[in-house]
């Protein structure tokens, strides 16, 4: 029987083997975000992309939607090669996506009348889809006249009323306010089990451990830099989930060890004064780190990061960035899913203004890419360094990381410690002022 | 029942089936006639452009004739509009949907927004005048040929950058759910442009009156043209010093205007705001009383009534369609060149390496000292242009400030500086001419002042939207601190309003680089005045049809204008971007 749980041997709805996918920079060079990536989707389950923001994972949904076609590998659709779009998928949108001079019926009669529906089956079709939202009486308004969560349930409707076969949930929730998005869950889940194979499945991506835990059969959990699979995790929670049930719990930790075991190894290489590595910059503000620290001494010098992430209200995946910065400048330490103030963090904290930013270059230069910054500006007569040298340096050393970013965090993270400033009219490096002998 | 009189009958009956339909209410009754006064009109039309050639029409000066003037460039001016609209749709959407063409057709419509209204006439007439050798008609569809190069670029610029910055996930959804390229056209494209299209509609309007003069009446040689116009009116008025028509004409022209603000474009801006993407509904409601008052009519909304009906019935055809699985029909999004395209490409490749040819082997026989004197003109030009600009700059933007500062202000004066700016400048050089040689000035220095009766309101009108969008803490904290109206205006109002002012400024100069033609060479009471300067050149090369020297200054203008667009606008550009957003 269906309900028994997950049978071994299910239809393949879709699939990618394989796939590789690079977007090409404005120079013209490529940026990898999604490697070797390979995933089925089964008929009658809920999956889940679940990573850090930068994984590739919207990329990956709209590969497997048809919308973009990968630089290498294959995509298929009941094992069909895809050309072009996938015949069975509709998308919600994170952005909504309504067009704003259409009414609520309008918007989701267009897409039937695209799909080749005679207006009065379109009419009919378009009101049941969004009375099946419960969104009846809304009909003649406009999107600008609706809250986040009930355009969302626009979007929702338009997506069903084609009858797909293939649910794609792009974010769906992330601009929904909280309690919306807890019934919006619910729903989704009410309508695929009741929809009869109308959608057989769905495809949800997500940064929100809870939610994947709620709605998915599988969980796959994906690595960034570029986009990887690093693991995929089974779910067989009994329906409807309760989110306080030890079950539920124990496998919402299990997701932060997985995640944290993978992004902050318990052993990072080690960052001597002399190491030869260029260490890519988490693209985070100097401010955040230091709020970071201060966040932590206000607790008693630890915290768990999944913790932190809520309750600091931000996306687990740029919390593990600001982590990480910290860990790269020796400020903090990261056992397990804990995140512990160093001796060098607590001594930053402790210190002057002045000093707090002697401490700060001084953990800068550890890095490479700031040590040979700083190298090079010394060495100049004008005491200046151009850009574009600094951008391919960063190519050069790390070719799989977006160098404009890098080079921005550089800059940013230079200025808060007056290690070195920068001057955008004429795009050049320079030594602060006091500092040039 | 017996013994009614038969019209007695006829009468009640009619009364009857009047009160059935209920057709009545002034509305509709207006609406006919008005309808009934177009189909006049167009009949009239009609006679007059297929009437027999005669190029040089004898204007009347009386006030009557005047009425009847108007209709015709208004004619003049909405044919031009529906060409222009035509060809924006058309060129824009090419530009937009084919990235190969799209490398050779915006650099072109930039050369083509540079090129004065003369350096098309000679070409346009001659090739229309050959087309229809026997009657008005080819010198007619020259003039609204004249009157569209004042009106068409900047609505092909709009359209163009609107389909361009269409958000990526609307046009997603688009294709997810396979809208065929008419299905994008309608529901994603049209409407996302329409709000842009719609202003530059009305400013297109303004810049095809600005020339109406010139492209009523002009000189081709020694053939002399006028058609039946105010344009012509006007210019007839000055040549025989009557000032009662120059005002008649000036009248004229301001009612037509207000006549087109009110009728058209109050209620088509009205309408157009459905199709706002910006969310909030804190935006002013804006009201038409004409758009209400058209609502209300019967015959409009029996109209409306039909055409949801007819929507509906259309679609009780066998048409059947399988959801899922369905096969796939268009492939996502065509990157390649479409045959239909590439074909377009080719031809536009071929006529413009022959107009090249054209143009080399007709510049063959402009001398050497002809360049030189063109190049020493072009900069007196320059000169002017700037001049004016700064001039514009020093009173617009105090001005700009003060009105879109204060929402009273801006509330009563923006309709009023609206319509004065649709108002064709060159219709009031005459009188600031006579007021200039009274003053002894000559037209050296007042065609810096003409220029600038033309193109200072592009000025105003962005300042004024840049004061208006100051955001409400700024000036707080302005006030707040104390600062002085002096500070306050370098610190807050002049970086905040910069990027507009640029956008100002390059309108202005385009303008008054357009404007020098009109400027710079003038006929007064029968006798020419004329500055020193590329615009004078021009006028004068197309006056004694010196083509080669005409193709020379014109090809000069046109790179000068598109050199200084490239080396100091886009610098301003981009200097209000980096600096000046407030949108980062």
């Amino acid at each position: 029987m269906a309900e028994s749980g997950v049978l071994p041997t299910r239809a393949i709805l879709c699939e990618v083997r394989e796939v590789t996918h690079e977007f090409t920079l404005p120079n013209g060079r490529p940026l990898r975000v999604l490697e070797n990536i390979s995933l089925t989707i089964h008929s009658g389950e809920v999956v889940a992309l679940l990573g850090p923001s930068g994984c590739g994972k919207s990329t990956l949904l709209r590969i497997l939607a048809g919308l973009i076609r990968p630089t290498h590998g294959l995509t298929l659709y009941h094992d069909q090669a895809l050309q072009g779009l996938n015949p069975g998928a509709a998308i919600v949108f994170q952005s909504f996506a309504l067009y704003p001079w259409l009414t609520v019926r309008e918007n989701v009669r267009v897409v039937l009348t695209a799909a080749g529906l005679a207006a009065r089956a379109a009419e009919e079709k378009a009101e049941r889809a969004i009375r099946r939202v419960g969104l009846s009486g809304f009909e003649g308004t406009y999107p600008r006249e609706l809250s986040g969560g009930m355009k969302q349930r626009v979007g929702m409707a338009r997506a069903l009323s084609v009858d797909p076969e293939i649910l794609f949930l792009d974010e769906p929730f992330s601009q929904v306010d909280a309690l919306t998005a807890e019934s919006l869950r619910a729903e989704i889940i009410d309508l695929w089990a009741a929809a009869h194979g109308h959608p057989a499945s769905v495809l949800m991506v997500s940064h929100d451990i809870a939610e994947v835990v709620y709605m998915a059969d599988r969980i796959v959990i994906l690595g960034a830099n570029p986009g990887c699979v690093r693991t995929i995790v089974e779910n067989h929670l009994p329906r409807p989930r309760d989110y306080r049930s030890p079950e539920f719990l124990h496998l919402v930790d299990r997701l932060h060890d997985i995640i944290t075991g993978h992004e902050l190894p318990d052993q990072p290489p080690p960052v001597e004064p002399g190491s030869i590595t260029y260490e890519p910059l988490p693209p985070v503000e100097s401010a955040e780190i230091v709020g970071l620290l201060e966040y932590l001494d206000a607790r008693r010098g630890k915290e768990e990061l999944f913790r932190i992430a809520s309750d600091t209200h931000r996306e687990f995946g740029h919390v593990l960035n600001i982590v990480e910065a910290a860990e790269l400048l020796n400020f903090v330490d990261t056992p397990r899913r804990m995140v512990v103030l160093d001796t060098e963090g607590q001594n930053f904290l402790k210190a002057t203004p002045e000093a707090r930013k002697a401490i700060w270059c001084e953990q800068l230069l550890k890095l490479r890419l700031f040590r040979e910054a700083q190298a090079i500006l010394q060495k100049e007569p004008d005491h200046t360094l151009d850009r574009d040298h600094v951008l391919e340096m960063i190519v050069l050393h790390m070719p799989q990381e977006n160098y404009e970013t890098i080079f921005r965090t550089l800059v940013r993270w230079a200025r808060f410690g007056n290690l070195f400033n920068y001057d955008e009219a004429t795009e050049r490096l320079m030594l602060p002022l006091e500092s040039t002998p | 029942m017996a013994d009614l009189p038969a019209w007695r009958i006829i009468w009640e009956e009619t009364k009857a089936r009047f009160a059935r339909v209920r057709l009545l209410g002034w509305p509709d009754v207006l609406i006919m006639v008005a309808l009934g006064g177009l189909l006049a009109g167009v009949l009239d039309l009609g006679q007059e452009w297929t009437g027999p050639h005669r190029p040089g029409a004898d204007i009347e000066l009386s006030p009557w004739a005047l009425l009847h003037y108007t209709f015709y460039s208004l004619a003049r001016g909405m044919l031009a509009y529906a060409i222009s609209l035509g060809f924006t749709l058309v060129y824009g959407y090419w530009a937009a949907s084919d990235r190969r063409a799209e490398r050779i057709l915006i650099p072109l419509l930039d050369i083509l927004q540079s090129i004065p209204v003369l350096g098309f006439l000679p070409g346009v007439l001659l090739a229309l005048e050959s087309l229809f050798p026997s009657s008005n008609l080819g010198v007619e569809l020259a003039s609204v040929v004249m009157i569209f190069t004042g009106q068409a670029w900047n609505m092909t610029f709009s359209f163009y950058h609107s389909l361009r910055t269409i958000p990526t996930d609307q046009l997603e959804v688009a294709t997810i759910f396979r809208f065929s390229w008419w299905q994008r056209l309608k529901w994603v494209q049209l409407p996302f442009a329409t709000l842009g299209l719609v202003w530059n509609s009305m400013m297109s309007m303004a810049g095809g009156w600005f020339f109406l003069m010139i492209s009523e009446s002009f000189r081709l040689g020694d053939e002399d043209f006028r058609l039946p116009g105010i344009g012509s009116y006007m210019s007839v008025a000055v040549e025989q010093g009557r000032v009662d028509a120059m005002l008649w004409a000036l009248g004229a022209m301001v009612l037509m205007i207000v006549a087109l603000d009110q009728l058209l474009w109050r209620p088509v801006v009205v309408w157009a705001q459905k199709f706002r993407v910006e969310e909030g509904g804190s935006v002013a409601e804006m009201e038409s009383w004409f758009l209400t008052w058209l609502r209300r009519a019967q015959l409009v909304r029996a109209l409306r009534r039909w055409w949801r009906h007819r929507l509906l019935r259309r679609g009780n055809g066998p048409r059947t369609a399988l959801l899922t699985p369905r096969a796939n029909p268009a492939p996502p999004r065509t990157e390649g060149t479409s045959f239909v395209g590439l074909l377009g490409l080719l031809l536009l490749l071929g006529l413009l390496s022959y107009g090249c040819w054209q143009l080399v082997v007709l510049l063959q026989d402009v001398t050497l000292a002809e360049w030189g004197e063109t190049a020493l003109a072009a900069g007196g030009t320059l000169g002017r242009v700037l001049l004016s600009t700064a001039l514009g700059t020093l009173w617009a933007l105090p001005a700009g400030l003060a009105v879109g500062l204060s929402p009273r202000l801006s509330r009563l004066l923006q309709p009023v500086i609206q319509v004065l700016a649709s108002f064709p400048a060159p219709m009031l050089f005459p009188l600031l001419i006579a007021a200039l040689r009274w003053g002894g000035i000559s037209l050296n220095w007042g065609s810096i002042l003409l220029m600038l009766l033309g193109t200072q309101w592009y000025i105003l009108f962005n300042v004024i939207a840049g004061a208006m969008a100051i955001p409400a803490d700024l000036r707080e904290a302005a006030t707040g601190y104390r600062l002085s109206r002096w500070q306050r205006f370098r610190v807050l109002y002049l970086p905040a309003v910069f990027p507009y002012l640029v956008t100002g400024w390059v309108t202005a100069a385009g303008g008054a680089w357009n404007a020098s033609i009109v400027a710079e060479y003038v006929t007064f009471k029968g006798e020419a005045l004329q500055a020193w300067g590329l615009g004078a050149q021009i006028n004068q090369a197309a006056e004694h049809a010196r083509f080669p020297l005409l193709a020379a200054s014109v090809l000069v203008m046109a790179v000068v204008v598109v050199a200084f667009n490239r080396l100091v606008w886009r610098r301003f550009y981009h200097l209000a971007e980096q600096r000046f957003s407030l949108s980062k």
